[in-house]
């Protein structure tokens, strides 16, 4: 008799848990779902295509800074940051751009457009989720699998 | 475990200690002598060395809280008070690890984004851990009876587990400036067999200390108690 007492007080319990984290994980998802576009830390030069209003609009835009596009010219630098679609965004920046921003590594842009060049006033070099050791790159270039630059 | 009384766990845990202890001593020793040792990144150069302390100081944070609000719900169900002293003692081990990760993550960040901080996503959410955290030991230390306070930091470690999901993949749920995990990935780690034993050694090492230190906090909880029982009864 004490033990079915007990397991219906554990059930009441656990149910009131149940019910206190599906209530709170729902309101998670749905603050994070109709936030995306907040959350979003950058978009991608093809994902400006689809929006309007973007002159002097405030925003980051990221991708890889495409091959020999970066100058220095006049004390600015110049480029163009380019997605997986080759669309791409041409960009000034007038201030010391960080150590690991190279053409065909990840970068991204903080400002706006004026008269479709994006002033970038924040650079942030982004890099990727592989570490190797340069001879590591050495062997594979030899054994000519390296996909990179 | 719930079977286990406090007592037991603690007994368990002091005869497991110093072997912890001894195992997490020769594996840091050595994980330092491979990261000295270690060829620099191709591209991140020396800095990326900082992610031998980053990264499992991250994996733990987030075990730890899992492990704390899985002993959270199962004290709140089975009223059991072992279950309630491990997710005590885990919350401080915690705190340090996310602020271990937050600081390293800040140094690393400021040498290749160019920022010390931003919110990102993952940043963000890791903020958030380390609050929960905070507010788990505030939590605790704010009643005057413990049951109330246990049974007050366990629905906060609950309501926190929702977070667990959101750091894990915030890096892939958004465009974020951290990258993406290199180790627990889909297609198998993106880093080449050297860095790989050199992470698990450190993170052994760093889980060995944890687990020393666990047994610590929960010994000087216990023996804390049962002297104060003793007082009551002498009263």
């Amino acid at each position: 008799m004490r033990i079915i007492k007990l397991n219906n007080q554990i059930k009441k319990r656990f149910i009131f848990l149940l019910i206190i984290f599906a209530c709170f994980s729902a309101s998670i998802f749905i603050i994070s779902y109709s936030l995306k576009d907040q959350i979003a830390y950058f978009v991608e030069p093809t994902d400006l295509k689809s929006m309007d209003g973007l002159e002097n609009k405030y925003l980051r835009v990221g991708g890889l800074v495409k091959a020999n596009s970066l100058k220095f010219l006049d004390g600015n630098w110049i480029f163009e940051v380019v997605d997986q679609n080759q669309n791409s965004v041409n960009v000034v920046f007038s201030k010391t751009l960080p150590n690991l921003v190279e053409e065909n590594k990840g970068i991204i842009v903080e400002g706006k457009f004026i008269d479709n060049i994006f002033v970038a006033e924040i650079v942030l070099a982004k890099h990727d989720e592989n570490y190797m050791p340069q001879s590591a790159i050495d062997k594979l270039k030899e054994e000519g699998k390296w996909r990179g630059n | 475990m719930f079977a286990i009384t406090p007592n037991t766990l603690s007994n368990i845990m002091n005869s497991l200690s110093r072997y912890a202890i001894l195992l997490s001593l020769v594996l840091i020793c050595l994980s330092i002598f491979l990261i000295i040792f270690l060829e620099n990144d191709y591209y991140q150069g020396i800095s990326f060395k900082i992610m031998f302390i980053h990264v499992p100081t991250a994996w733990l944070s987030l075990t730890i809280f899992l492990v704390m609000g899985i002993s959270s719900i199962i004290g709140l169900i089975f009223k059991s008070p072992t279950a309630f002293t491990v997710a005590r003692s885990l919350s401080p081990i915690g705190l340090i690890m996310s602020i271990i990760v937050l600081v390293t993550g800040s140094i690393w960040g400021n040498l290749t984004w160019g920022a010390y901080w931003v919110w990102d996503a993952r940043l963000t959410s890791m903020l958030i851990l380390a609050f929960i955290y905070l507010g788990h030991i505030l939590l605790l230390y704010s009643f005057e009876h413990f049951q109330k306070a246990d049974f007050a930091a366990s629905i906060l470690a609950i309501i926190g587990l929702v977070n667990l999901p959101i750091v894990k993949f915030s890096v892939d749920w958004w465009t974020t400036l951290h990258q993406e995990s290199s180790v627990l990935r889909i297609g198998g780690p993106s880093m080449t067999n050297d860095y790989l034993i050199t992470l698990f050694v450190s993170f052994l090492g760093i889980f060995m200390l944890t687990i020393f230190w666990f047994s610590n906090i929960f010994y000087i909880i216990v023996e804390k108690r049962k002297m104060e029982r003793a007082k009551l009864l002498n009263d």
